[in-house]
């Protein structure tokens, strides 16, 4: 019991020192740049770019479906560079000499992005209400929150994925760049995943954000959690493959980081 | 021809340093060719119109040659800074604007390999083509829009220096230029007031200009659109001028450009 006290602590002590000196880029400028400005023109584009290519009645379609997509901006960008952050300020060395353990502080590394993933989503819903008349009268709120989560926590555990390459690439945030935009193609996002070809429709299913962003779809239509719980349930458990499968290489980086003293390399 | 040699030079560091680094590879490979698939996706609906698919064969070339634009060209002097070799630059003899006309030259070479790339995929992926190119109007229009994507990276480079929150605006507002450039679909889709400022976009234009030269229908109103953005391209650079001059004064007189 003291045991998991113990690791409880180091978990909320991680989360917090992630917060105040990986979230550096979080001030009022750049919040305002990369988390109200670059979604709002992102949904803005697409709906634009669907409404000229199917018609004004297809705007709900595009605007739902980007504004659930923006949980990857902190799941995947902002977990990648926490990661790769590390590095780049030199503390990495520090992390990988201290006993704490690994799992607890690999993990802690996605909390705040979760959280803030969660909140850029309910930006882009905002928007999606005042500027294209989203109805959600309609919708099943908590439901529609709960998928809201669920996708924060699946793009994050992909994010830890490819944020344990930072361990030891210089330029991880290009990974990031290229997983969050191959995720608007890939996912149902922008049009349906059934006209993927053959090999891409299964890379949608095997990735979060596919069955996360269907059954949001599905909640703001009104369906139960009965009727979604399946897409939920799948989604959990991709989000929680790709965030084992990201502390599996987290640990062979290491430690081939350790061996080939890569981490201090930049 | 001391100052043509020292741009020439500019522009062969500037080619040397894009092709080994990977960001430069996102920039005008990845990108252009992820947002070709999107809109191409999007854009390709059964029994949508050739000139739709345009803008699918198009749209992610000048969005690669915009990002190369703003990101790499624009960075010119933010670069040297972070290397630090920004007050070697300022020691030399030779003027600022020699060699940053030939990194901006650099980058816009590189942005323009962005076409290539999205323009196969849209032929291999979904057999679109141009359906109805004039080649020397579409020429021109591409030399118009390289024009005002010169000057805007050149207007560019001393107010990121000047300004390191002016960079990271303009990259959260990427896609915002993407909509009001119309890189995409046409801007006459948008509301009158983003029609408006739209207006004032040099590429807003120049882009207009492109893709009628590949449709056979819709106005064609070249020499005014040619004119219109190069008049615009041109106050861009007066602007620049002004702001060349503080960042000489940030730099030699109060040497605090380096610090900022």
């Amino acid at each position: 019991m003291r045991r998991l006290g113990l690791e409880v602590a180091v978990f909320g002590r991680s989360t917090y020192l992630q917060y105040v000196a990986l979230f550096q880029w979080a001030t009022i400028r750049g919040y305002i740049a990369y988390k109200i400005l670059l979604p709002v023109t992102q949904i803005l584009f697409f709906v634009e770019l669907g409404v000229y290519a199917t018609g004004r009645q297809n705007a709900l379609y595009f605007a739902l479906g980007n504004a659930l997509q923006l949980t990857a901006n902190a799941g995947i960008f902002g977990v990648i560079a926490t990661v790769a952050n590390e590095r780049q300020f030199g503390t990495l060395p520090l992390l990988l000499a201290s006993p704490a353990n690994r799992l607890v502080t690999f993990l802690s590394r996605a909390i705040v992005n979760v959280i803030d993933g969660v909140a850029t989503v309910v930006i882009g819903l905002a928007v999606t209400v005042v500027l294209f008349g989203l109805d959600l009268h309609q919708a099943n709120l908590p439901l529609l929150a709960l998928c809201v989560v669920v996708i924060s926590l699946t793009t994050a555990g992909l994010g830890l994925m490819f944020g344990s390459i930072g361990l030891v690439m210089r330029d991880a945030i290009i990974i990031a760049n290229l997983v969050y935009y191959l995720l608007l193609i890939v996912c149902g996002i922008n049009f349906p995943v059934s006209r993927l070809p053959g090999v891409l429709q299964l890379v949608a299913y095997s990735l979060p954000l596919t069955r996360g962003v269907q059954a949001a779809r599905d909640a703001a239509a009104g369906a139960s959690l009965g009727q979604v719980s399946g897409l939920l349930g799948g989604e959990l458990l991709i989000g929680l493959l790709w965030a084992m499968g990201g502390y599996a290489l987290f640990r062979i980086l290491e430690s081939w980081a350790r061996r080939g003293g890569l981490q201090e390399a930049y | 021809m001391s100052l043509a040699r020292a741009s020439w030079r500019a522009f062969v560091v500037s080619i040397r340093l894009r092709v080994i680094s990977p960001w430069s590879y996102l920039n005008w490979l990845v990108f252009p060719l992820l947002f070709a698939a999107v809109g191409l996706y999007v854009l390709n609906t059964r029994g949508a119109s050739s000139s739709h698919l345009v803008y699918g064969v198009l749209g992610g070339g000048l969005i690669g040659y915009w990002s190369v634009a703003y990101i790499d060209a624009g960075n010119g002097i933010q670069d040297e800074r972070w290397s630090g070799t920004l007050e070697q630059i300022f020691a030399t003899p030779t003027p600022l604007w020699a060699i940053l006309l030939g990194k901006v030259c650099g980058g816009m070479l590189f942005g323009l390999l962005s076409f290539l790339p999205t323009a196969a995929f849209a032929y291999l992926g979904f057999h679109a083509v141009l359906p109805a190119l004039d080649p020397w109007k579409f020429v021109i229009s591409l030399g118009v829009l390289t024009l005002a994507f010169f000057c805007i990276a050149i207007t560019l480079a001393p107010l990121f220096a000047l300004w390191r929150s002016a960079f990271q605006m303009l990259n959260g507002f990427e896609l915002g230029v993407y909509i009001l450039c119309g890189f995409m679909f046409p801007v006459a889709v948008l509301a009158p007031w983003a029609q408006g400022v739209a207006g004032v976009l040099a590429p807003t234009w120049a882009v207009r200009a492109l893709y009628a030269s590949t449709v056979a229908g819709g106005p064609h109103d070249f020499a005014l659109w040619w004119l219109v953005a190069g008049a615009l391209s041109v106050a861009y650079l007066v602007c620049a001028y002004f702001l060349y001059g503080l960042v000489e004064r940030e730099a030699r007189v109060s040497g605090e450009l380096a610090l900022a």
